[in-house]
């Protein structure tokens, strides 16, 4: 495998995660192609494991993936790297953007057109409750699916705090194992 | 507002679920219900802005961060947003096998599929404010179509909304 220097680890991961839009599942898309087959960082194997692992890591799991594969390529220096990278900038942006749409929002023609774009932003969160189910139709149970997501989507409306369905939902998926054998 | 408790509360959001946008309901619960630091306007605003540039779903924490405390406030929820990414190390190194465990992975199952769940359960509060009248009703039920059964950026679709939503005013469709 090839071994980076770190301002091209972080000129990659500057590209890739900062000028790809449709959120982490594109960028991932896109940092695949690069780190495993353009460049040949990472194997594939590498960045199945870093993936599956992500999905595990608690918070958004591009940035997770980026930090390992930062890891893996440049060790902590790397994960850093990485990580700074891919989320800095677009930070930076996001806070321009928020300041701008601050000022613009006392423009009436803007303060309109907010209107639909928050009803599209509160579309965007239905269809993400359906995005995080899609992936798991393919090993999960339709009772374990339907148990799960229903039960907290009511638990929530009647008054209980998230994080106390979510917590619920460790213990009780823990001791509702997932199909298959460990390898 | 303390800036160490804004970074504890958006740490517990971001280390409390698996995807860019599911922590909003913790983070709502604690921000906009428990201490008004926030209202829902602003959090729709945060979700529209970060929908709208490239980067990861769960970058909305950084517009909601600065929402809140200005700078330091955005320095922050970049900090609380970057924190959980940090796990895979130690999860890179010792657990790989593990992490393919039944148990791990059915606990893993459970908590993404009720982070959908609480992720729905938040959205119909937003909705009922923010979809008040038959024409926005509308457009929030064509957008959810379109988003779920079309391969289209959300960009589009809120771009698309905002021009919409401009034109039906300019019409009196909509208020």
């Amino acid at each position: 495998m090839n071994r980076p220097s770190l301002p091209q680890l972080a000129w990659i991961f500057f590209r890739r995660g900062n000028f790809t839009f449709g959120g982490g599942t594109a960028t991932i898309a896109v940092l695949d192609q690069e780190v495993i087959e353009s460049r040949k960082l990472v194997t594939r194997e590498q960045a199945v494991l870093s993936f599956g692992l992500a999905r595990l890591t608690p918070g958004t799991n591009l940035l997770a993936y980026c930090t390992a594969l930062g890891w893996l390529t440049r060790g902590p220096l790397g994960a850093c790297v990485a990580l700074s990278a891919v989320s800095i900038p677009c930070s930076v942006l996001a806070i321009v953007l928020t300041v701008l749409y601050d000022s613009w929002l006392r423009k009436p023609l803007v303060a309109t057109a907010m209107q639909g774009a928050i009803v599209a932003a509160i579309a965007v969160m239905f269809a993400t409750g359906w995005t995080l189910i899609r992936p798991l139709r393919a090993n999960t149970s339709a009772i374990k699916i339907l148990f799960f997501s229903t039960g907290a989507c009511i638990a929530a409306l009647a008054g209980m705090p998230p994080i106390r369905v979510l917590l619920l939902a460790v213990l009780l998926g823990f001791a509702w194992p997932a199909e298959g054998r460990a390898s | 507002m303390k800036l160490w408790l804004l970074y504890l509360l958006l740490l517990k959001a971001t280390c409390t679920t698996f995807a860019g946008l599911a922590s909003l309901p913790v983070l709502r619960s604690d921000l906009v219900i428990n201490h008004h630091w926030l209202t829902d306007q602003q959090l729709n605003t945060a979700v529209v802005v970060t929908r709208t540039t490239p980067g990861p779903a769960g970058l909305y924490i950084v517009s909601v961060g600065y929402l809140v405390g200005r700078v330091p406030g955005a320095i922050i929820a970049w900090l609380a947003m970057i924190t959980p990414a940090l796990l895979v190390i130690p999860l890179l190194k010792f657990a790989g096998r593990k992490a393919q465990h039944p148990r791990t992975k059915g606990l893993l199952q459970a908590i993404v599929l009720s982070s959908a769940g609480l992720l729905v359960a938040s959205a119909f509060p937003l909705a009922r404010e923010a979809a008040t009248e038959p024409f926005t009703i509308g457009l929030l039920i064509v957008c959810i179509a379109v988003l779920l059964t079309r391969k289209v950026e959300s960009v589009w679709v809120v771009l698309c909304a905002a021009v919409i939503e401009l034109a039906a005013s300019s019409l009196n469709l909509a208020r």
